[in-house]
């Protein structure tokens, strides 16, 4: 039941949370539409649009890549939470190491990091990329790509399952909302 | 109708090339196993020839025999207790660079490997050349003969160390910019010399000497295993039916 909910839970849309998402409510249900106006507090507002669109830097680096391309593809889509990727690092705000990051690779990884914008997030996706999983004592492959950049969110797995990765990028949602940007806390 | 047989290659080699080679007839391949300084001569040959044709070039790698033949753990013992994590690496590439096996038993431990195709005759052949110098491996290029070659003894040269003479462009090809030492040689440490790591001070990714301890996974190496043995017997009593 759990299984089949959390499941449920990344096919389909989140639900509202009374939010700024009141607004895409239907008709009959949208305080916009009854009353014309809704208010908001601007911290909400910033995290319904950031939450909203997260575009991904592709960073695709071995098989996790290809995971990462079944997420973006139309069975599981992740279009459909705004999730567009990117070919440039300045159009991006979130970066999905997906797979084996390498010694030769880490100085492109880290410059690519500090070409996106502010404000930006990392999702590490794999073993190799949380720590270096199976190649943890080469001499070649770095041990964790948090050495080169901060991670928000780890998904695990070997490679992680497109479902995994998707609930990887709605618990950064889940992390972006709590972020206040104007309120003091 | 041209004989594809590996024996009649080999008869035809023996005929052609005398003591220049060493040959050795495998499972149906040949390998034939010459001095680094008739390389050049007996590979346009083996191109050039009617009789030979060898117009392909499939493959050229290193080896490095240090340490050949010897196992790295006791897989007796090990199959009883099952599998572990922490064990003691005992053979080569397992030791950090201080402690790296510095003795010379070996005479002639670096290697090249080329395997050739005849399109025209429809045969492969494997040739095998030592390298003289252990301290120096030195091989001639054969970039002039199959270009192809070219990214093959890059490859080796980055990995092994071999230095092929005459080669046009002879820099590393996959190892990091600035790698220090040949890393599938038997003597370098798996962990590596170096590790990265971003220094938020300098905003650029620095090298720092390695911090952790080489470590080995040894699997559960399964040999006498009762379901094994079971399932061994039952096929043999197929194959004997069928």
């Amino acid at each position: 039941m759990g299984m089949m909910e959390s499941v449920s839970g990344v096919m389909h849309n989140p639900q509202p949370l009374n939010l700024v998402d009141d607004i895409l409510r239907p008709a009959g249900d949208n305080p916009v539409v009854q009353r014309g106006f809704a208010t908001t507090s601007v911290d909400a507002l910033m995290n319904w649009a950031r939450t909203g669109s997260m575009w991904p830097m592709t960073f695709g680096l071995a098989c996790c890549a290809v995971e990462m391309m079944h997420a973006g593809a139309s069975r599981l889509d992740l279009d459909r939470y705004g999730v567009i990727f990117r070919p440039s690092p300045r159009q991006s705000d979130v970066m999905i190491v997906a797979g084996t990051l390498v010694n030769k690779m880490a100085p492109a990884l880290r410059k690519v990091y500090d070409q996106m914008p502010e404000p930006k997030w990392v999702i590490s996706m794999g073993s190799c990329a949380n720590g270096g999983g199976y190649y943890h004592y080469s001499y070649s492959v770095v041990r964790g790509c948090d050495r080169i950049v901060p991670v928000d969110i780890y998904v695990p797995g070997c490679p992680p399952t497109a479902e995994a990765l998707i609930h990887g990028i709605l618990q950064l949602q889940k992390k972006i909302r709590r972020t206040s940007t104007i309120a003091r806390s | 109708m041209t004989d594809t047989s590996a024996t009649s290659l080999s008869d035809q080699l023996a005929a052609r090339f005398g003591d220049t080679l060493t040959l050795s007839t495998v499972r149906n391949e040949t390998t034939a196993e010459l001095a680094a300084a008739d390389l050049i001569a007996v590979a346009t040959a083996l191109r050039d020839e009617p009789a030979f044709r060898f117009s392909e070039l499939i493959d050229l790698c290193g080896v490095d025999y240090l340490g050949y033949g010897q196992t790295e753990w006791d897989t007796e013992s090990v199959s009883g207790t099952g599998f572990s994590r922490g064990v003691e690496g005992q053979a080569m590439g397992r030791f950090t660079w201080a402690e790296r096996p510095r003795d010379s038993n070996h005479p002639r431990r670096f290697a090249s490997v080329i395997q050739l195709l005849s399109i025209e005759h429809n045969r492969r052949l494997r040739l095998r050349v030592f390298c003289d110098d252990d301290s120096m491996p030195l091989l001639p290029s054969l970039t002039l003969i199959w270009p192809s070659v070219n990214w093959f003894e890059r490859e080796a040269f980055d990995l092994y160390g071999i230095i092929f003479d005459g080669h046009q462009d002879l820099r590393r090809i996959l190892t990091d910019y600035g790698f220090v030492g040949h890393p599938f040689r038997k003597d370098f440490p798996l962990i590596g010399n170096v590790e990265v790591r971003y220094d938020p001070e300098q905003k650029r990714v620095i090298y720092e000497p390695v911090s952790i301890e080489p470590r080995v996974l040894v699997p559960r190496t399964i040999r006498d295993d009762a379901d094994l043995m079971q399932a061994r017997a039952e096929a043999a009593d197929q194959w004997r039916e069928n």
